[in-house]
């Protein structure tokens, strides 16, 4: 129903703007612009928003639904949308993980294999955006949604309805990317940079636009949902030195969420007016401003990475004391670390631009703000590393994959600092080094971060355990698979090779043979990890409510929690991580 | 193992796995030749970089290695340690000073080399690159000469000004380290002072559209009469 009104739309907009003799390519731009709003809509209304606003109307509960069906309805329950969140999150990374995977065949050697040139542009600008959102959404969404209401001591989250609003706008957006492809594809990377954003008539560009401003809608929704439920449900007794750290976390990203989405999402939208409405913003030609796109989407697009991170961080560092048995070290200064880096991340956009021709002596703040960054990051490793100083070390795949997670980021850290530095950052701007670096923070600190969360509180989720050997061995495979993979990339962007291209020289052979077999490790731990969910999620061992012996308040409830989480309001009498004896 | 022997461990360790590190780097240079004045400048902060960020990988490492040696629950029941605040405290305090110092001093020789490569805007030939898709065209408005193989002088400060038909693109060659976008509706100058001659390829470095992949051109860096026999042909 929702495609043929969508379609009835596109069709009045076709013949208005027929009817008004506009040349070609501009119809079906604007139609589809039209008929994806009016699409995206009616199925927000038909898929329980319709029913939800009725029901806050009338004020009258509709019944429940029970077993599988609550996670495809429109639930407000917010331990029903982090499990959505989270399945979401499980799938859209394993499409981006083939895109992946076909881009390291294709890469396999030099040459091209079985990809055009077009076709690898468009594989890699979708890996970008799915796993851009996968990382979005995974830990503050799909963790969060579930964890945090908990941690606070909360029935639900502050707006319920909200909460489910922000999960439905994405798999419009998913799907919208997914159809690109046959729509003619796009030729932009994940980062639409005008006017290379702005030419060209072909469908699956815009359709990207319109995708990424969704799932941004999405995020204001989930970031002003998040602050709000912290600042105002926390339990009786909890002050601000004694929420726990991945609360913190999400605050922090969430903040990014609303000041920074509302910016990326204006700049889309300009593109969109420049393609449709021949607005000129971004055409040189027509008075319009190249860079201006530039500053805009970094601006956001920056601080976006904290999104990714930060709730990772969180998790690892909530995860270190359980399993270190001992407080987590400079609690206080790390919690004032993440709002510090959030303060900072809105002031360091630039350094994506130290080679766009902007004024040469910005590079120079903008080089220092960022390397500024290191200190509250530093904070960090300091809280992690201080935990384990005299600590007594349950080595469960939870802790594990912490573990994973820190010496990866460490790496990743590290590399920002030359592209940071200005001097360096014109060589390494747009090469492998830069995707390498990227890649071992997001990959090997959001995404490691994700799973040692979901480990941790998968007990809590579904009341089963999951299997230590597979989780161990998962992590293992993706770990080593994943190290193996980008480790050597470093070295070969230093050397020559360009970001977004199919095609290298080829002595580089040997290094991306490698790193096209590595990656099949991390494919195949993928496969582990899908296995271990589907049998431990059905037969696994009973968790109880509280398996890891932790402090926070989520392990009060039952496992998983039941509607209302708990059976009276927690109070709360001291700080969440009193492990461990005094010596 | 006991506490005290920490310290020794993180310095053996630390220095093994920093030496290996170096060993690693020395066997398979961490840069490509460098060709260019400029690359000199990129090349030492780099090295800087380098030099500070292993050293500090290693001991991380290092320290980890420990703590997960010296204090695994032998027993689960077994309880860590709680802190003595005051120490704490001081840990603290150290670390964010020396991070701090440590960033500065980074950012300070970042500039330092930054200012080098482009504080001085005197050139002695000018080089017109006009990008589009998919192509370079080089102007040699001195000598009044057109080409599509860019040229350079050695020893000789070039001043490559870039300017962009359609969409954006950047100039970029790895042994010359420095890249620069070419932006449409701006003119934009860096200037390279090519040292080794040679033959090296022109790379497009901003994503362009399909056929970014190809988007190459040849840099031939060549001795002075060469260079002036090249400029009279039309080549």
């Amino acid at each position: 129903m929702t495609e043929f009104f969508a379609a009835f739309v596109a069709g009045i907009a076709v013949f208005v703007a027929g009817y008004f003799g506009l040349a070609a390519p501009l119809g079906p731009q604007a139609a589809c612009v039209l008929g994806y709003l009016a699409a995206l809509f009616v199925f927000l209304g038909v898929v329980g928003g319709a029913k939800a606003l009725r029901t806050y109307a009338t004020g009258v509960e509709p019944d429940e639904k029970h077993g599988a069906a609550r996670y495809f309805s429109f639930d407000v329950d917010h331990k029903v949308v982090g499990i959505q969140y989270t399945a979401a999150a499980l799938v859209i990374f394993l499409v981006g993980g083939t895109f992946a995977l076909l881009m390291r065949l294709e890469l396999a050697r030099h040459g091209l294999q079985f990809l055009t040139p077009d076709q690898y542009v468009t594989v890699m600008s979708l890996h970008g955006i799915t796993m851009v959102v996968v990382a979005l959404i995974a830990t503050a969404g799909g963790l969060g949604n579930f964890i945090v209401p908990l941690q606070l001591g909360a029935r639900d989250m502050a707006f319920p309805r909200m909460n489910a609003l922000s999960f439905w706008l994405l798999p419009p957006a998913v799907v919208l990317l997914l159809a690109s492809p046959l729509l003619g594809g796009l030729d932009f990377g994940w980062t639409a940079i005008a006017p290379l954003s702005t030419q060209g008539t072909t469908i699956g560009k815009q359709m990207f636009l319109l995708a990424f401003v969704t799932a941004g809608f999405s995020s204001i929704f989930s970031g002003v949902n998040f602050l709000a439920t912290v600042l105002t449900m926390r339990a009786q007794g909890m002050g601000w030195a004694r929420v726990p750290i991945f609360t913190w976390s999400v605050i922090a990203s969430s903040i990014i969420q609303i000041m920074g989405t509302s910016v990326v999402a204006a700049s889309l939208i300009m593109v969109t007016f420049d393609r449709v409405l021949h607005t000129s913003f971004f055409n040189a030609a027509l008075g319009g401003n190249v860079l201006l796109y530039q500053h805009l989407f970094w601006y956001y697009s920056h601080p976006a990475v904290y999104i990714m991170i930060l709730p990772a961080f969180g998790a690892v560092l909530e995860i270190l004391p359980v399993y270190a048995r001992k407080p987590l070290f400079a609690y206080h200064i790390v919690a004032g670390a993440l709002i510090t880096i959030t303060a900072l991340s809105f002031i360091v956009w630039a350094h994506h631009m130290f080679t766009s021709g902007m004024w040469m002596l910005l590079k120079l703040p903008f080089m220092v703000n960022t390397e500024l960054i290191s200190i509250p990051t530093g904070v960090v490793f300091l809280a992690a590393l201080g935990t384990l100083w005299r600590a007594k070390i349950r080595l469960d795949a939870p802790m594990l994959w912490a573990l994973a997670m820190i010496t990866n980021f460490l790496i990743g850290g590290l590399t920002g600092i030359p592209l940071a530095d200005a001097p360096t950052d014109l060589h390494l701007h747009d090469t492998w080094f830069i995707v390498a670096h990227f890649h071992f923070t997001i990959m090997g600190g959001a995404v490691f971060g994700f799973f040692a969360g979901f480990h941790h509180w998968f007990p809590k989720m579904t009341g089963r355990r999951l299997n230590e050997a597979l989780a161990k061995t998962q992590c293992a495979l993706m770990f080593i698979g994943f190290n193996a993979v980008f480790i050597p990339l470093f070295w070969l962007g230093n050397h020559g090779m360009r970001r977004h291209v199919a095609d290298f020289p080829a002595w580089m052979d040997p290094v991306q043979t490698f790193a096209s077999f590595a990656a099949l490790l991390v494919a195949s731990s993928a496969l582990v990890f899908a296995y271990n969910v589907f049998s431990s999620s059905r037969n696994g061992e009973p968790a109880g409510e509280n398996p890891w012996e932790a402090l926070t308040l989520e392990w009060n409830a039952p496992s998983p929690p039941p509607h209302g989480n708990f059976k009276t309001p927690p109070v709360v009498t001291r700080e969440p991580y009193d492990y461990g004896v005094v010596s | 193992m006991k506490n005290k022997s920490a310290v020794p461990f993180v310095v053996l360790v630390g220095g093994l796995v920093s030496g290996g590190l170096y060993a690693v780097a020395t066997r398979y240079p961490t840069m490509p030749l460098a060709a260019s004045v400029q690359a000199g400048h990129v090349d030492s902060a780099w090295n800087g970089l380098l030099i500070v960020e292993g050293a500090i990988y290693a001991v991380v490492m290092a320290y980890l290695i420990y703590c997960l040696i010296a204090f695994r629950a032998k027993r689960r029941e077994e309880q860590g340690e709680k802190f003595d605040r005051s120490r704490g405290r001081f840990v603290e305090v150290a670390w964010i000073t020396g991070s701090t110092a440590l960033t500065l001093a980074l950012a300070a020789l970042g500039a330092h080399e930054l200012r080098a490569i482009i504080s001085d805007p005197a050139a002695d030939i000018d080089i017109e690159v006009r990008a589009s898709q998919f192509s370079w065209e080089f102007y040699y408005p001195q000598f009044k000469t057109f080409g599509d193989k860019l040229y350079m002088e050695k020893g000789k400060r070039h001043r490559i000004i870039l300017t962009s038909k359609d969409v954006i693109h950047a100039f970029w060659v790895p042994e010359f380290r420095i890249k620069q976008d070419a932006v449409p509706g701006k003119t934009i100058p860096m200037i390279i002072t090519p040292t080794v001659m040679g033959e090296y390829t022109l790379l497009c470095n901003q994503l362009c559209g399909r056929d970014h992949y190809d988007m190459l051109a040849i840099v031939s860096v060549v001795e002075h009469e060469e260079f002036e026999k090249n400029m009279k042909a039309e080549f």
